[in-house]
C-alpha cells in the first residue's frame, strides 16, 4: 500500500470518528428530559415575578430557539448544528457570560491549557521514559531499583493530594511560588512571558510529577521484557556496546507502546486540565468547563466536549501517521 | 587449537549450586567442523557459552581453564579474560533463533555496523558487506531491508553473513538450522561448510539432528548429563560407537515418539539420567582420535 493511500485511509477514518462523535454529542442532550429553553424562560420569569405576557414568552422562545439552534425538526437541527460546528466553529453564545461567544471563550482559554498541559505531559513522558529505560535495562543492578522506587512512590498518589501537597510546600511553607497566580493580560512582552512561566511552574511541576511515575513504571516493564529478546542477546554477543543496545535495541522497541500512551494522554489533556486549573486557579479550558457545568451552560459544555472529541481523534490520527515511521512492520503491510 | 582443561561450569541459583558441565577435558583441532550432540540439559549449550566467553552470573567457571590457541586482532593471544573483545572478530556466533535475532525496527545494514568488528570505517564495511552477501546467495538489496521482509532462510543466511564477514578463526553455531524447513536446512549447512573450507577455520555445530552431524562434521562430541561420553572422528563414531548413549542416539535416528530418555537434569552432572549412561569424566582413547568415557563407578550410599 502506498504512503498516500495509507494517509488517505487514516484521514478518512479520522473524519468518520469526528462525525460519529459530533453526532453523539448532538443526540445526547436531546434525550435529556430537561429543555434548556424552558429552564431559561423559567429563570427569567421568576426574576420578573411572573409579569411576562404569554406573547412575550412565545416570542422569547422563538428567539432563544433560533439563538441556540433548536428550531425546526430534529433533522433540520442536526444539519444546522453540523454546519455551525464544522464550518463556522460556532457554538452560539454562553449562557453565563452572555453575549460572549463560546468559540471566543475557548480560543482565549485554549493556549493556556495547551501551553501548560502539553508541555508538562511531554516533559513527564520524556523524563519518565529515560528513567524507566535505565531502570529497566539495568534491572539486575541494585542501583536501578532506586530509580524504579521513584516511580512506585509517585504513581499511586492521587493527583489532588499531590497537587495540594506541592502547593502547600512550595507556596505556603516555603513561599517560592505564588499561592494564587496572577497572569498579565494584553500585549506579550518578554517580561510577561517570564512572569507567565514563573506562575505556571507550580502546576507544571505537579503535572510532571504525576505523569512521571506512570511513565517510569511502564517503560521499566517494557524495557525489562525487551532486554530478554533474542535480538538484544544477539547484539550483546556481537559485541555491541551497552549504549547501542540500550538505545537502538531496547529503547527503539520498547518505545512503540509508549508512543501510543503519549498520544492517548495528549488526547486526554482536557480531563487533566479540570483539576489542575481548579486547584491552581489557572485560566484554561478546565476552569471554563467547571463554571459551565455548575451553571448549566450547555453551549459552553458543547464546545468543550467537541474540543475533547477533536483532541482525542486528532491524537489517534497522529499515532496512526507516526507509527509507521517507528515500526517498519506496519509500513509494508 | 582449543584446549579445555578439566572444565567445570556451574550455576548459582537461589543459594543452590548446579553443575551443568563437569570435568570436560578435550582438544579441538584447527580447521575442523566439530558436531556437539546431546539432549536438552546435557550441558552442551553451557559448554558453548563458556567457549564463547559468555560467562556471566548466575553461570560461573568453578574449575579448569580454556586455552584458545588463537591470535586476536591486536596480535596478542586470545585468553579467557580478553575473549569478549574478540567477539565477531576472531570468534563469532550463529544463534539458534534466526527468526528473531535481528532487531525488527532497524535496517539490516545498520546491524552490520553497530558493533566494533575489525573495521571502524562503516562505509567501507557496508560496501564490502553488500558484495559479500551476494556471494552468500542474497540480493544486495537485502542489506537495505528490515528483518521481516526476508524469509527464514534468507535471515539465517544473513546471520551466517554477519558471523563470517570478519573472517573469524572460530564460529559457534547453536542449532543453526532448527527453525528451518528441511530443504532450506540443507542449503544453509552446505553454505556454512563451503565458507568453512574457504576460511579454514573451526566451527562448532550444536545440533539435535544426528543427520546434520553425519553430513557436515569431521569430529563428534557426545555429551550426557554434563560430561563428555564420547569424542572422535565422525566416521569412526558413526561406524563404531563405543558408548551405549552414542549407540542409542545413532540407532534412534529415525524413531519418533521415544522419549524414554527425557528428564535428565543438568543439576545432576555425572549422576543424573539413566544409570546405564553415566560416565566418569576422563576419556580413554580406544582408537587413534576416538575417545570414550568409562562407565560411572557405583557411588557409596547410592542404591543400585
Amino acid at each position: 500500500m502506498g504512503v498516500l493511500a495509507y494517509v488517505a485511509k487514516r484521514f478518512g477514518l479520522y473524519l468518520a470518528v469526528l462525525f460519529i462523535g459530533l453526532t453523539i454529542t448532538f443526540m445526547l442532550p436531546r434525550f435529556m428530559p430537561i429543555n434548556p429553553v424552558d429552564g431559561y424562560i423559567g429563570q427569567i420569569q421568576s426574576r420578573a415575578n411572573g409579569t411576562l405576557t404569554p406573547e412575550a414568552i412565545a416570542e422569547m422562545r422563538v428567539n432563544l430557539e433560533v439563538l441556540y439552534g433548536l428550531k425546526g425538526d430534529i433533522f433540520t437541527q442536526y444539519l444546522s448544528y453540523l454546519k455551525r460546528v464544522v464550518i463556522d466553529f460556532d457554538f452560539g453564545p454562553s449562557f453565563t457570560y452572555y453575549p460572549t461567544e463560546v468559540s471566543t471563550m475557548i480560543v482565549t482559554a485554549l493556549p493556556w491549557t495547551l501551553g501548560l498541559l502539553l508541555t508538562a505531559t511531554v516533559i513527564a513522558w520524556l523524563l519518565g521514559n529515560m528513567v524507566g529505560l535505565v531502570a529497566g535495562y539495568f534491572h539486575k543492578h541494585k542501583a536501578a531499583s532506586i530509580l524504579e522506587f521513584v516511580g512506585i512512590l509517585l504513581y499511586p498518589i492521587p493527583y489532588y493530594i499531590l497537587a495540594v501537597s506541592v502547593l502547600l510546600i512550595l507556596a505556603y511553607i516555603f513561599p517560592i511560588f505564588p499561592l494564587s497566580p496572577t497572569f498579565p493580560v494584553g500585549e506579550m512582552t518578554w517580561a510577561k512571558v517570564g512572569m507567565i512561566i514563573y506562575n505556571s511552574l507550580l502546576p507544571a511541576i505537579t503535572l510532571v510529577l504525576a505523569g512521571f511515575g506512570w511513565n517510569i513504571l511502564s517503560m521499566k516493564a517494557l524495557a525489562v521484557a525487551t532486554t530478554e529478546e533474542p535480538y538484544v542477546t544477539y547484539a550483546r554477543l556481537k559485541g555491541a556496546s551497552n549504549w547501542t543496545r540500550m538505545t537502538r535495541y531496547v529503547f527503539r522497541n520498547a518505545l512503540l507502546p509508549q508512543v501510543t500512551a503519549l498520544a492517548l494522554s495528549l488526547g486526554m489533556i482536557f480531563n487533566g486540565a479540570l483539576l489542575t486549573e481548579i486547584i491552581f486557579s489557572y485560566p484554561g479550558i478546565g476552569l471554563i468547563m467547571r463554571t459551565a457545568a455548575t451553571g448549566g451552560d450547555y453551549n459552553v459544555l458543547y464546545g468543550a466536549i467537541t474540543l475533547s472529541i477533536l483532541a482525542v481523534a486528532t491524537a489517534g490520527l497522529v499515532i496512526d501517521l507516526i507509527y509507521p515511521l517507528l515500526d517498519p512492520r506496519i509500513r509494508t503491510k | 587449537m582449543i584446549r579445555l582443561n578439566d572444565l567445570k561450569i556451574s550455576y548459582r541459583i537461589g543459594g543452590r549450586t548446579i553443575d551443568a558441565v563437569d570435568g570436560v577435558t578435550l582438544t579441538i583441532p584447527d580447521n575442523c567442523v566439530v558436531g556437539i550432540a546431546g539432549e536438552s540439559g546435557s550441558g552442551k549449550s553451557t559448554l558453548m557459552k563458556a567457549i564463547y566467553g559468555d560467562i556471566q552470573s548466575p553461570m560461573y567457571l568453578s574449575r579448569g581453564s580454556i586455552e584458545y590457541g588463537l591470535k586476536g586482532t591486536d596480535g596478542k593471544a586470545v585468553t579467557a579474560e580478553n575473549v569478549r573483545k574478540e567477539w565477531f572478530k576472531t570468534i563469532s556466533y550463529i544463534p539458534q533463533s534466526s527468526m528473531n535475532s535481528l532487531n525488527p525496527v532497524i535496517r539490516i545494514r545498520e546491524q552490520f555496523v553497530d558493533f566494533p568488528g575489525t573495521d571502524s570505517n562503516k562505509k567501507r564495511v557496508l560496501e564490502r558487506a553488500r558484495a559479500y552477501i551476494g556471494k552468500l546467495g542474497l540480493p544486495p538489496e537485502a542489506m537495505d531491508s528490515y528483518p521481516h521482509q526476508l524469509s527464514g532462510g534468507m535471515r539465517q543466511r544473513m546471520m551466517i553473513a554477519l558471523a563470517t564477514f570478519f573472517q573469524p578463526e572460530l564460529i559457534i553455531a547453536d542449532e543453526p538450522t532448527t527453525a528451518l524447513d528441511v530443504v532450506v536446512q540443507k542449503d544453509i549447512l552446505m553454505l556454512l561448510m563451503e565458507l568453512q573450507e574457504e576460511m579454514g577455520n573451526t566451527i562448532l555445530v550444536v545440533s539435535h539432528d544426528m543427520g546434520v552431524h553425519y553430513q557436515v562434521t569431521q569430529k563428534m562430541l557426545i555429551m550426557y548429563a554434563g560430561r563428555v561420553v564420547e569424542y572422535g572422528d565422525t566416521d569412526s563414531v558413526f561406524a563404531d560407537p563405543q558408548h551405549a548413549y552414542t549407540k542409542m542416539l545413532i540407532d534412534s535416528l529415525p524413531t519418533i515418539g521415544d522419549d524414554s530418555m527425557r528428564g535428565v537434569m543438568a543439576s545432576e552432572a555425572g549422576g543424573g539420567g539413566d544409570r546405564a549412561f553415566r560416565v566418569e569424566p576422563n576419556l580413554i582413547e580406544v582408537k587413534p582420535g576416538h575417545f570414550v568415557a568409562q562407565p560411572a563407578r557405583q557411588r557409596e550410599g547410592v542404591l543400585a
